[in-house]
C-alpha cells in the first residue's frame, strides 16, 4: 500500500513571485521532494516583506523569517531560482504547461563576493527603488542589505564609462558586460501565482496631498524611513527639513474602501499603522500621535491586544473620522481635516508629517498575467479549482497579512502537488 | 453622546426618500468624508454626514425639520469624493423634496404635484380653467362690458376712476392684444386669489417648520442661541439676518463656493434674476393698468427710436429665464452620474416653457397680426404653465427658495 500510494515524483512546480508567499509555497513543495522553478522579477529574493522594518504584531525584523527561507532555498536542489526573470506567457494546460520566462541581464555573474569595489568606482547614481524614491544609489548595487541572491546589480541606466570602470574594478572577473536579456522555456505541471502587491499610487489621491506636500509620505516610505538598512539608516524626521517630529498624523484608509480607488479593504493598513505608531514611540516618547479612521480593523485576538495596548498610551490620539483634506502650513507642516464623529464637529490637526495608509493593489492589476487566468476586476487572480492547474496564493489573491499570506501559500503548494499527482 | 435617543426607524420614508432621488444612501458607511468635502458645513456638527446616517435609519424627525438640509445648495463637492458613491448631496436633495411636501397643505395636493403620473391633472385643470376664461372674453364680453358699466354707475362720480372691462386696443389696424383674447382681469382674477392661498399655505408651512428647525438645533446642540419664537422673525435682528442672507442668495456667494457643480451657478443665477425682473414689470404694469389706467401691450419704442425700459426689462427677464433653465437642463442632460427625479424635471420644464411662451407670445403676438390665434395658442401655453409654477409652489421643489432663504436667515440669526 505505501508504496504505491507515494507520490510519483515527475513534473515540475512554477512558483512566480520571490516574496513571502511565494517562498513559502517555493519550500513547501520543494520540501516533499518536487521540482520547484521560482521566478521573481526584482534582483533579490522576499518582496514587500523584505522591504518592512518590523513584522506586526511580534515586531520582529524581516531578517527574521526571511534569513531562515534562504537558507532552506539554498541548501535544496530541487528549487531554481530565476531572478530579474519575468514570465511572458504560459501555454499548455494543467499538468503540461510551456513557460517562456525573460531574464533580464544582471551584468554580473556568480564570481561576485559582495565586496563592493564596482560601487566605489561607479559615478551613475540611480534612483532608490527599494526605498521608494526618497534616496539615489550607485549604478552598481546590492539591491538591499540582505539581498539574496547576495550578488550585486548593474544597472542597465549605468554609462559606458563607468560601466568599463565597474569591470576593471572588479577583482572576481564578475562583472560581465556582455549579458543579453536571455529568454527560457520551462516545462512545469503547475504554477503558483505569488506576485503580490504594490503600494496604491498615492497621488492619484487627489484631496490627500501626496506629492503636492513633501510632509505627506506613505506607510511603505515610513517602514524604509524606520528600517535601520533604510536611507535614514532608521531614523523618522520630517522630509523637508530633517525635523525631528513632535506629532504625526496616520491617514487611514487612503484609497482603500473608496470606490473612486480601491473599493475593497487591503486588510493590513490598520495594523500597519497601529505597528507604526509603536516606531514613534519608541524614538519620540513625547510624540502625539493622531490615527484618523473610519473603522479600525484589528482582527483575532492578537491585533485586537496590539490595538488594546496602543489605546493605554494617552499620546496616541484616536479619531473616528476619515481625513478628507490636508494643506501645507508655511513652515511646512501639514494640516489634516476630518470630521470627529464621535465629538462632531470638524478637528483641523497640524502635525509635523502625515502618514497615508495606502492600501494594496494586487501587481496583476497593473501587469496582468498572459496566461489563462480568471482576474477579478480588481485585478485579483480568482482562484479556479475545478479547472486546476494554476493557482494564486497570497496577495495575488486577496488583500491578506503575512500570517495568512502563509498559510494559503502552503496550501496552495499543496494544490499544485496534487495537480501533479493526479495527472 | 450621553443623551439616550429611542431611535425610530420610519421604513417607509426612507422607501419614499430613495423613490425621490435618494436611491444611493444606504450605501453609506459613515466615513464623513463628505462633512470635511462640503465647502459650506459648519465646523460645529457638519453635515451631511449626520444626515445620511438619519436617512439610512429612517430618522425622519431628525431630517424633515433640519434647518441643515436647507444650507445644502447640493454643489456635489461630497458627492464626488464619497468613497461609497453614496451621493449625500442626492439625498438630501430627495430629503427637502419629502420636507416640502411635509410642510404644504393640503398634502394630497403635494401628492398630486410629485407623482409624474398626475402630470397631465397639472396640465388639463389649468388648461380647462383658462379655457372657460377665454370663452367668457370672447363670447361673452359684451355682457362683461355691462356688468361693469353698472358698477361704475354705483361709484360716486370724481371719487376713483371709471374701470374698463376692455383693455384691448382700439380701432383698426391696432396691435393684437392678449387681453382680447383672455381678459387681464380674468387673469389677475386666478393669480391674485391664488398668490394669497400660497402665501396662507406658505406661511402655516414656514410657522411649524421655524418650530422645528429650532426644536431640532436645540436638541442636536446646533446653534448658538437657544431662545427663539416664530414671532422673533418680526424683530430687527431677525431682519437684518434676513437682509444679509438676501445679499448672499443674490450674490450666490455659498453656491460659489462649489466646485463640481460650480456650472449651475451662473445658469441659477440668471434665472433668480430673470425671475426678479419678472416682478417688477409685473408690478409696474399693475400700477399702469389698475393705477393710471393705462392697459397695454405697451410699445417696445418710445418714438420709434427710445427703448421701453419696461419692455426692455421684460424681454431680458425673459431671455435669462429661457437661457438659465436652458443651460441647466442640459447640464442635468450631460451629466451621467447624477440623479435627476421627476421633481427636478417637472420644475426645470416649467420655468423654460415659460420662458419659451412668454417670449413666443410676445414676438407672434407683433410679428404675427394677421394671425392672433397663434400668439392667442401660445399665451394659453404661457398661462398653464405660470399657473403650475404658482399655484403648486408650495408643494414642488419651487418652495426651496422660501424654505431655504429662511434656514439660511434662522442660521444666520441663531449662530448657526
Amino acid at each position: 500500500m505505501t508504496t504505491d500510494n507515494a507520490a510519483p515524483i515527475s513534473g515540475s512546480i512554477m512558483v512566480v513571485g520571490g516574496g513571502i508567499s511565494g517562498l513559502t509555497t517555493t519550500l513547501e513543495a520543494a520540501e516533499v521532494g518536487y521540482e520547484v522553478f521560482l521566478v521573481e522579477k526584482n534582483p533579490y529574493l522576499g518582496g514587500r516583506v523584505a522591504q518592512l522594518n518590523q513584522y506586526f504584531p511580534k515586531l520582529c525584523p524581516p531578517t527574521c523569517g526571511l534569513e531562515i527561507n534562504f537558507r532552506r532555498i539554498k541548501d535544496n536542489p530541487s528549487i531554481k531560482v530565476y531572478t530579474m526573470a519575468e514570465v511572458q506567457k504560459v501555454e499548455g494546460g494543467p499538468g503540461d504547461y510551456e513557460v517562456t520566462v525573460l531574464m533580464s541581464p544582471r551584468f554580473v555573474n556568480e564570481n561576485c563576493t559582495c565586496c563592493g569595489e564596482c560601487v566605489d568606482v561607479c559615478g551613475t547614481e540611480i534612483s532608490d527603488e527599494f526605498n521608494f524614491g526618497m534616496n539615489k544609489t550607485k549604478a552598481a548595487y546590492l539591491p538591499n542589505s540582505m539581498a539574496f541572491p547576495a550578488r550585486y546589480v548593474i544597472s542597465s541606466k549605468i554609462g559606458a564609462d563607468d560601466a568599463a570602470k565597474c569591470k576593471e574594478a572588479c577583482k572576481y572577473d564578475a562583472v560581465d558586460l556582455d549579458m543579453e536579456p536571455k529568454t527560457v522555456t520551462l516545462k512545469v505541471g503547475a504554477i503558483v501565482w505569488a506576485t503580490g502587491w504594490e503600494p496604491y499610487d498615492a497621488e492619484k489621491i487627489d484631496n490627500l496631498g501626496f506629492g503636492k506636500h513633501k510632509n505627506i509620505i506613505t506607510n511603505m516610505m515610513l517602514e524604509r524611513l524606520a528600517s535601520p538598512a533604510g536611507p535614514t539608516e532608521g531614523k523618522i524626521t520630517r522630509p523637508s527639513d530633517d525635523k525631528e517630529l513632535e506629532s504625526i498624523a496616520f491617514v487611514q484608509c487612503a484609497g482603500s474602501r473608496d470606490e473612486n480607488h480601491l473599493p475593497y479593504c487591503s486588510y493590513i493598513c490598520c495594523m500597519a499603522s497601529l505597528k507604526q505608531a509603536t516606531y514613534i514611540r519608541e524614538r519620540y516618547p513625547e510624540a502625539k500621535i493622531y490615527v484618523f479612521y473610519i473603522d479600525l480593523r484589528t482582527p483575532g485576538n492578537r491585533y485586537e491586544k496590539f490595538y488594546k495596548a496602543l489605546k493605554e498610551d494617552e499620546n496616541v490620539i484616536f479619531i473616528k473620522g476619515k481625513v478628507a483634506e490636508v494643506s501645507e502650513e508655511a513652515d511646512g507642516s501639514i494640516t489634516v481635516v476630518a470630521e470627529d464623529t464621535i465629538e462632531d464637529g470638524k478637528v483641523s490637526q497640524t502635525v509635523d508629517m502625515a502618514v497615508l495608509a495606502t492600501g494594496m493593489q494586487p501587481s496583476a492589476a497593473t501587469a496582468k498575467p498572459n496566461a489563462d487566468l480568471k482576474i477579478s476586476a480588481d485585478g485579483f487572480i480568482v482562484n479556479d479549482f475545478e479547472k486546476g492547474g494554476m493557482f494564486a496564493a497570497g496577495c495575488a489573491n486577496k488583500p491578506a497579512d503575512v500570517m495568512s499570506s502563509n498559510q494559503n501559500a502552503t496550501g496552495m503548494a499543496l494544490k499544485a502537488i496534487q495537480t501533479l499527482v493526479n495527472r | 453622546m450621553s443623551d439616550r435617543y429611542l431611535a425610530e426607524p420610519d421604513l417607509g420614508f426612507i422607501n419614499e426618500v430613495v423613490g425621490l432621488g435618494g436611491d444611493s444612501l444606504k450605501k453609506c458607511y459613515q466615513c464623513a468624508t463628505c462633512a470635511v468635502a462640503c465647502p459650506i458645513a459648519p465646523d460645529k456638527k457638519p453635515f451631511p454626514r449626520k444626515e445620511m446616517l438619519a436617512a439610512s435609519w429612517g430618522l425622519k424627525d431628525k431630517l424633515v425639520g433640519n434647518a441643515d438640509i436647507w444650507l445644502c445648495h447640493e454643489c456635489g463637492d461630497c458627492s464626488d469624493l464619497c468613497p461609497r458613491d453614496a451621493k449625500p448631496g442626492e439625498v438630501l436633495s430627495a430629503v427637502r423634496s419629502y420636507a416640502i411636501t411635509e410642510y404644504a397643505t393640503p398634502k394630497s395636493l403635494g401628492k398630486i404635484v410629485n407623482n409624474s403620473k398626475m402630470l397631465l391633472l397639472l396640465l388639463v385643470v389649468p388648461g380647462l380653467w383658462f379655457g372657460l376664461m377665454a370663452y367668457i372674453t370672447m363670447a361673452h364680453g359684451k355682457t362683461m362690458d355691462k356688468i361693469f358699466h353698472a358698477v361704475n354707475e354705483m361709484i360716486p362720480i370724481g371719487m376713483l376712476q371709471k374701470f374698463h372691462w376692455y383693455h384691448g386696443p382700439h380701432g383698426d389696424g391696432a396691435p393684437i392684444a392678449h387681453a382680447q383674447f383672455i381678459s387681464t382681469w380674468l387673469v389677475d382674477f386666478t393669480f391674485v386669489p391664488l398668490s394669497l392661498a400660497v402665501a396662507v399655505i406658505l406661511a402655516l408651512g414656514l410657522k411649524k417648520f421655524l418650530t422645528d428647525i429650532h426644536a431640532n438645533a436645540v436638541i442636536e446642540g446646533k446653534a448658538e442661541k437657544t431662545d427663539f419664537s416664530v414671532m422673533d422673525v418680526f424683530t430687527p435682528n431677525f431682519l437684518k439676518a434676513f437682509v444679509n442672507v438676501v445679499i448672499t442668495i443674490l450674490k450666490h456667494q455659498k453656491f460659489n463656493e462649489c466646485s463640481e457643480n460650480s456650472d449651475r451657478a451662473t445658469p441659477h443665477m440668471m434665472l433668480l434674476f430673470g425671475f426678479i425682473g419678472c416682478a417688477i414689470v409685473t408690478g409696474v404694469c399693475v400700477l399702469l393698468l389698475y393705477g393710471l389706467n393705462m392697459p397695454g401691450p405697451y410699445p417696445q419704442m418710445f418714438l420709434k427710436f427710445i427703448p421701453n425700459p419696461l419692455k426692455a426689462l421684460a424681454n431680458v427677464a425673459g431671455m435669462a429665464i429661457i437661457i438659465g433653465s436652458g443651460l441647466l437642463i442640459k447640464n442635468r442632460l450631460d451629466k451621467t452620474d447624477g440623479t435627476t427625479s421627476y421633481k427636478d424635471w417637472y420644475l426645470l420644464a416649467v420655468v423654460f416653457i415659460i420662458g419659451v411662451t412668454g417670449m413666443l407670445a410676445e414676438m407672434t403676438r407683433i410679428g404675427m397680426p394677421g394671425m392672433p390665434a397663434i400668439t392667442f395658442a401660445i399665451y394659453w401655453a404661457h398661462l398653464v404653465a405660470v399657473f403650475n409654477l404658482f399655484a403648486f409652489l408650495p408643494f414642488s421643489k419651487m418652495a426651496h427658495f422660501v424654505y431655504r432663504t429662511v434656514a439660511m436667515a434662522y442660521a444666520e440669526y441663531v449662530g448657526r
